[in-house]
């Protein structure tokens, strides 16, 4: 006669499962990189082999000159890095209205023995004095900032201010 | 008069049935938004710092171009010529098409080498860069 043997539960241990899924974890943990990519952005000019000379009326240019000396210019005359968003956004703003070929170019223009980071605190100027005129022209119009606005809204407020900066060549100096 | 002691009869004790559960939960979270260090730095730099700064939305498409202190230029795992960025950038493009350049460079370099390094990028179709700074408090 045959019996019958009942067969004990079977079961895996599962108390070593959580101290695996911890290692797991910190492994991840360890090995995440958290820093955010942060900088300013530009588009470059598509390269041109022939460029045609557009005339651009004084008046719709801000001329930045930054040169080796750490000396930066604008319209030719020497200004202090900090006083370049006060120059700036007033232009800015008196051509809100205006058509889009009338808007303010930003030219900036550098040597070759320019230091680089003054170079960036100057294009950070720019970049905060469309950035604050666009903040403030959102405010105004749509009641909140602009990075808090839905993106039709935005691109209406991008129409109205482009940031458009052109990058000069350096001129190149003879040794 | 003898007072009696309260005890509650339940077992106290804090259940963790379910703490592997609550772990792998953590543990998927930090598999899906890590992206794991893909390259060693060989230049030494340090960013300049800004106020009007971006975050970069996609990782996936950055490529990074290093220049250090003493000019030397890195793209991807090893350090390059000036003309070669122009090749090794184009195949990238062909990649991945509207692949973002970030430019990490030295607070102290000087603006010849940037401009060359950029008129290298628009011979190569890469015109969206981004010159990575830190943030100025």
């Amino acid at each position: 006669m045959i019996k019958k043997r009942k067969i004990k539960e079977a079961s895996i241990p599962t108390a070593s499962m959580a101290d695996i899924a911890f290692l797991l974890l910190l492994f991840f943990l360890v090995a995440t990189v958290i820093d955010v990519d942060t900088g300013i952005g530009l588009a470059l000019p598509e390269p041109i082999e022939e460029t045609d000379i557009v005339p651009v009326s004084r008046e719709r240019m801000a001329a930045l000159l930054v040169n080796e000396n750490g000396d930066v210019l604008l319209d030719g005359a020497p200004i202090s890095i900090f006083q370049i968003k006060n120059q700036l956004k007033p232009r800015i703003i008196s051509k809100i209205e205006l058509p889009a070929n009338k808007k303010l170019i930003v030219s900036l223009k550098t040597d070759r023995k320019t230091n680089y980071n003054l170079y960036i605190q100057t294009l950070d100027q720019v970049k905060l004095s469309y950035f604050e005129t666009r903040d403030e022209y959102s405010n105004s119009n749509f009641g909140r900032k602009y990075n808090d606005l839905d993106e039709e809204s935005q691109k209406k407020v991008q129409d109205k201010i482009p940031i458009i900066i052109s990058l000069a060549e350096p001129e190149s100096i003879k040794k | 008069m003898q007072f009696e002691k309260r005890r509650a009869n339940t077992k106290q004790e804090i259940p963790t049935a379910s703490m592997p559960d609550i772990v792998f939960m953590l543990l998927l979270f930090f598999m899906v938004t890590t992206t794991l260090r893909e390259v060693d730095v060989l230049v030494d730099f340090k960013l300049p710092e800004a106020q009007a700064i971006e975050k970069i939305e996609n990782k996936r498409l950055v490529s990074y171009v290093w220049v250090g202190s003493t000019g030397r230029i890195q793209v991807n795992d090893s350090i390059v010529k000036l003309e070669e960025i122009q090749d090794i950038m184009y195949k990238k493009r062909q990649e991945l098409p509207n692949v973002i350049i970030s430019m990490r460079v030295d607070r102290n370099q000087e603006m010849g080498l940037v401009t060359d390094i950029q008129q290298e990028l628009r011979k190569a179709y890469c015109l969206r860069i981004n010159y990575s700074t830190n943030i100025k408090i």
